[in-house]
């Protein structure tokens, strides 16, 4: 059996198909992840909920057609990543430009035991990518995304985007780009 | 390599992209060291930070643990509940409805028999009255 190409969930081509019977353990296996990109990309739990439900809803009508020919992860991530540049499309107002969750989601920072002084400058370093990455074009966004809070190699965002390999690394390095000189990066 | 590293140089860095030359001058330059350092210990905190973030606001999971039923399926059950729910006692009241207007039709029924059973028009029906009682009269007189 060949094993689908993805980071980190490797799974057999054959057993993929199989392993969609057991839904529970699909849903359990997946869920965090796929709840975490939503929420990234919206910064809205609900909506997140919504987005996530709705992935999983999708792919349950859909398993008859899921083949195995991608990673049960990658199938799932790109049905994600549609969702949410549905809803992003469809709500009239840019939230993204707005600053609403910034200060929420970037004070929630993982109590790893620093000094106040540490742990305040993390928090203005994440504030600032999260404000730089707030008004990134929406692709580049979600490639920017999948990058560095998903940490999927460049092949995998193309597999899960649909973008060629190179449009995939254009995206990112654009995005990398604004988001170092917004965040202080010299010139 | 002299001059610092492009912008794209950067870029390239930060996914794994890196020549031998690129490598070099990173160790040699402070200024290119402390960028790259600069930028990946943020994305490495933003990063972090979100993950930590989702899994503190993952309440609601779609499968209760140790259950058995398929995600969704109960939508299905309380669908099918709520659709019972509701027809029961709405064919309850129309089978009342039903009742009540077959007793009022019996009941019209029974007044119409009763005006067409009449010999004589409710308004003739006191001068009726009198020509039965002159009737009488006469009989008793012969």
């Amino acid at each position: 059996m060949q094993p689908a190409a993805t980071s980190g969930l490797a799974i057999d081509v054959a057993g993929g198909a199989a392993e969609i019977d057991d839904f529970d353990a699909v849903v359990r296996q997946y869920w965090a992840r796929v709840f975490r990109f939503a929420l990234a990309s919206l910064r809205d739990r609900d909506a997140a909920e919504t987005v996530a439900q709705d992935c999983f809803w999708k792919a349950w009508q859909g398993r008859g057609r899921f083949r195995g020919e991608c990673s049960l992860q990658t199938w799932l991530m790109q049905i994600v990543v549609n969702l949410v540049r549905d809803r992003v499309r469809s709500r009239r107002l840019q939230f993204w430009k707005s600053a609403v969750d910034i200060d929420v989601a970037a004070h929630w920072m993982p109590d790893a035991g620093a000094s106040p002084e540490a742990r305040a400058a993390t928090i203005e370093r994440v504030e600032a990518v999260w404000r730089a990455t707030a008004r990134l074009p929406e692709k580049q966004r979600t490639v920017f995304l999948l990058r560095f809070v998903e940490e999927m190699e460049v092949l995998e965002i193309a597999a899960v985007t649909g973008l060629k390999e190179g449009t995939v690394k254009i995206h990112l390095y654009r995005a990398l780009e604004t988001v170092r000189k917004r965040t202080g990066g010299r010139g | 390599m002299n001059s610092h590293l492009s912008p794209q140089q950067i870029a390239k860095w930060m996914i794994g992209e890196r020549a031998p030359s690129e490598e070099q001058h990173v160790r040699d330059c402070p200024q290119c060291g402390a960028e790259i350092a600069r930028l990946q210990s943020a994305l490495a905190a933003f990063g972090g930070a979100v993950r930590d973030w989702s899994e503190r606001q993952t309440v609601v999971k779609p499968v209760r643990e140790g259950r058995g039923v398929r995600p969704f399926r109960w939508v299905w059950v309380a669908a099918g509940a709520l659709l019972l729910a509701t027809a029961v006692p709405i064919h309850k009241l129309e089978q009342r409805r039903e009742l009540e207007r077959a007793r009022a039709d019996a009941l019209l029924m029974e007044q119409v028999d009763i005006e067409v059973s009449r010999a004589i028009a409710t308004p003739m029906e006191p001068l009726a009255k009198l020509m039965t009682l002159d009737e009488s009269n006469e009989t008793t007189s012969h």
